[in-house]
């Protein structure tokens, strides 16, 4: 168990978000909470590295599909970068894969 | 249920004469009678008890919903005459133990045969043509100084029921555990005492009854007696020259010739 | 000391008369004195009360002259209304009954209408003859004392206040945890199938694992009859917990079962869901689940029963086929119902021959952390590899191994997981009736 941390950078594709720790029914909240904070413009690009994610349950995929849905809500779009192989492993069974961009690291995902 | 060990009961005097029911008032228990005993004993079959809450009664058979009123103890009353099967006793009553036997020879026709009431009150808070002697703020007063003795106890009425085991010096056991009694019991007994009015049962009494009053009572003044007086068809009454709410303690010859007296006239 | 012939030690004179003086004083302090102006009230009265001799002391606290006292006056005159009531009915007896009688709480009718609480010993004086003849009697000022008493009792009553209501409140907390529970397990409760019904030539089986009473689960399935010769069925996951999620679920189960009836094809049934799910909980508070979703079509001819599924965003359904083999049926890249307005369902298709069994679960059983330190996820191939264990058997002894399985998990299952097994009995009994299983 470890504690959910997210930061908020600024890059120039628009806002990154590390998150770090679990994702789960207890922390999703959280990231959940964060969005609406965001300042994110038409044709910009939200990422989420989850580079330092080390546990992601279903409140956490919903959590990614709220990400995804408040881009396209701001007419922006959204990418992850550096999924774990567990939780890229659940995207496929979902088949979030196929609607959420996937990049290996933060660095691709925010070259426009 | 074992009557006679709830209740604290001993049965004293002669075997094969009528029985005397003696029943102690608000405050102490059936050690109250111990002057009035030894006049009775050679005549009477004599029959002593502690209402549950009092004395050495069984603690564990309180309900309060029951003692809260006075149909309570006089179940208490009627229960041990049913346990000891009598027949036509004269139950005398002290105090608010008075009001008990006119209650108890209601439920139990059969059982008692005549009451003597000594030192009666049916009600003890004034009322509108009626003068009791106290205010309803008197009795707060009075529930207030059961309050403050709870501590004081301590050392006057440690109460033997609150924990002190069986010891072999009874005697020196017996000291000061008269008046014990477990002090949520007492408050129950002294609200339903003090608070009760019993002024309409008087009139449906239809035994033989003796009203013994004191010329100086704080507790239950003359004119309280005379009260119950008129209102007991046929009753009798007496008045002891004594002072004080206890006559059987304070002046027990007068007491025992009055009550002598009264149990003679009935054979 | 005083030795003659010899001069007294300056010391020991000077000493001498110091202490003499002050004996002298003490000397002065007549019994009479004392008895005044003691620290205590003294009074003494006759056996019915009637006060004899009273000190200057307890004259002062009642602020009564001794002419209007003595001879005048009784004991109980003194005292408070509720003082003289408690007196006779304890005090007096006592007192009567004992000879002497101690540390008595009452209340004294004080100069200007002032309470003084006071501590109150009596002891009867006896003549020759053994006649009580006078009481005599001390009266502490007792106000600290009570005060602090007093104190005492209100706190001893606020402490049992504050018992009785804990108590209560603990009573309250119990009472409303069971009742609470009691409709949570309700609800679950409609949520499943009370029984699964009888299908000609299969034998269903489930197993729901609730991880924890508190929390309702959005684990879900049914079997149902769609028309005289199909049979449709249906298990998923909605995504997290408690009310909302059931409130999900609730509304998934029912739109599956009524779009069966309409259209029982798996992908049309899955699309009318994602487009409920889809239109209610769209925005910042998604909803979706996973689901697999299966028409039968048993064939009495053959025994054999035709299977369809589509699913989305569903771990893959297991077969397990008679000769002991377990192998997915693969449905990739279903998605989860209820994320997209246009989503895009996967079928398979398979037919199961006697002793075939499909096997059907949420991600409870495949997530379910094990090893030493709950850090390994139970997983897919050790899932295929429990099955093939478990193939050729009749599809109640397939659940119930699984469930097994999932005991063993101990702590390492967190999560709902639903269990739903639909397996061709190998030798098909002559009563269809009792062949089928719930």
């Amino acid at each position: 168990m470890s504690p959910l941390k997210i930061t908020t950078r600024n890059a120039a594709t628009g806002p990154v978000l590390e998150v770090t720790g679990d994702l789960d029914y207890a922390s999703a909240g959280g990231l959940r909470e964060l969005l609406p904070t965001l300042a994110l413009r038409p044709g910009q690009r939200l990422v989420v590295d989850l580079a330092g994610l080390e546990f992601c349950d279903s409140s956490g995929i919903t959590a990614l599909i709220a990400a995804r849905n408040h881009a396209h809500a701001a007419r922006a779009d959204v990418a992850l970068a550096a999924v774990p192989g567990n939780t890229l492993r659940i995207l496929r069974v979902v088949g979030l894969d196929q609607i959420l961009p996937i990049h290996p690291d933060s660095e691709t995902a925010t070259r426009s | 249920m074992d009557i006679r060990r709830r209740n604290n009961v001993t049965v004293t005097g002669n075997p094969r004469g009528p029985a005397v029911v003696l029943a102690h008032g608000f405050g102490c228990d059936q050690n109250m009678w111990r002057l009035t005993v030894p006049a009775l004993a050679e005549d009477y079959r004599v029959v002593l008890f502690d209402y549950v809450g009092s004395g050495r009664s069984d603690p564990s058979a309180f309900r309060e919903d029951r003692y809260a009123s006075l149909d309570g103890y006089a179940r208490d009353a009627v229960e041990v005459c049913e346990a000891l099967d009598l027949r036509d006793a004269v139950f005398v009553g002290h105090s608010v133990s008075a009001m008990t036997g006119v209650l108890a020879a209601g439920m139990a026709p059969e059982r008692i045969g005549a009451l003597v009431m000594v030192a009666p009150s049916p009600r003890y808070i004034d009322d509108e043509g009626y003068r009791g002697g106290f205010s309803a703020q008197d009795i707060d007063e009075l529930l207030a100084s059961l309050e403050a003795n709870y501590l004081g106890w301590s050392a006057a009425m440690a109460p033997v029921i609150m924990g002190t085991p069986d010891r072999p010096e009874l005697g020196e056991e017996l000291r000061n555990s008269f008046c014990a009694t477990d002090p949520d019991m007492a408050r129950v007994f002294a609200r339903t005492t003090f608070l009760s009015d019993s002024r309409d049962d008087l009139g449906k009494v239809k035994v033989p009854t003796l009203v013994l009053e004191c010329a100086q009572d704080a507790i239950a003044p003359r004119e309280v007696g005379a009260f119950v007086h008129r209102a007991v068809p046929g009753s009798e009454l007496v008045t002891l020259e004594a002072v004080g709410h206890c006559p059987h303690l304070s002046a027990p010859e007068a007491t025992n010739a009055a009550i002598t007296a009264f149990l003679a006239g009935l054979r | 000391m005083c030795r003659s012939g010899r001069q007294p030690d300056p010391h020991e004179a000077g000493g001498n008369d110091a202490g003499n003086a002050a004996f002298a004083a003490l000397l002065e302090d007549s019994a009479e004195e004392l008895y005044e102006t003691a620290p205590c009230g003294y009074l003494s009265t006759l056996m019915d009360g009637t006060i004899a001799k009273i000190n200057a002391t307890l004259l002062g606290w009642l602020g009564l002259e001794r002419s209007a006292v003595v001879g005048r006056m009784r004991f109980t005159d003194l005292l408070t209304v509720g003082g003289r009531l408690y007196h006779e009915t304890h005090f007096a007896p006592l007192l009567r009954m004992q000879g002497e009688i101690g540390g008595i709480a009452l209340e004294i009718r004080g100069a200007e209408g002032v309470r003084i609480p006071v501590l109150v010993s009596s002891a009867v004086k006896y003549g020759g003859e053994g006649e009580p003849l006078l009481i005599r009697t001390t009266v502490f000022d007792a106000r600290d004392r009570r005060s602090y008493e007093e104190e005492l009792l209100r706190r001893k009553r606020e402490a049992e206040a504050a018992r009785e209501q804990a108590e209560a409140a603990r009573e309250q907390a119990e009472t409303d945890r069971v009742r609470l529970q009691e409709a949570l397990a309700t609800l679950q409760q409609s949520l499943l199938p009370d029984v699964l019904p009888d299908v000609p030539g299969l034998e269903a089986a489930a197993h729901y694992h609730t991880a924890s009473p508190e929390r309702l689960g959005g684990d879900f399935y049914d079997l149902f009859a769609v028309d005289g010769k199909r049979w449709a069925f249906f298990l998923g996951d909605v995504c997290g917990k408690g009310p909302q999620a059931a409130a999900v679920t609730s509304l998934t189960r029912y739109t599956l079962r009524a779009a069966a009836l309409h259209d029982p094809d798996p992908v049309a049934a899955l699309s009318t869901l994602n487009a409920v799910l889809h239109e209610r909980y769209t925005g910042g508070d998604p909803r979706y689940c996973t689901a697999v979703f299966g028409l039968l079509e048993p064939d009495p001819a053959t025994g054999q029963v035709a299977v369809r599924i589509a699913a989305g965003g569903h771990p893959p359904a297991v077969v397990l086929r008679a000769d002991g083999r377990a192998d997915f049926l693969p449905t990739p890249g279903g998605l989860l119902v209820g994320i997209l307005s246009d989503p895009r369902f996967v079928s398979a298709s398979t037919v199961l021959a006697p002793g075939d069994t499909l096997l059907l679960y949420t991600d409870g059983l495949t997530e379910a952390r094990t090893g030493e330190d709950r850090a390994t996820l139970y997983g897919d191939q050790a899932l295929l590899g429990f099955a093939a264990g478990q193939a050729g058997k009749p599809a109640r002894d397939v659940i119930r191994a699984l469930t097994g399985l999932l005991d063993d998990f101990g702590d390492g299952l967190d999560d709902d997981t639903a269990l739903l097994a639909l397996g061709v009995p190998a030798h098909p009994a002559p009563d269809p009736v009792t062949k089928n299983a719930r």
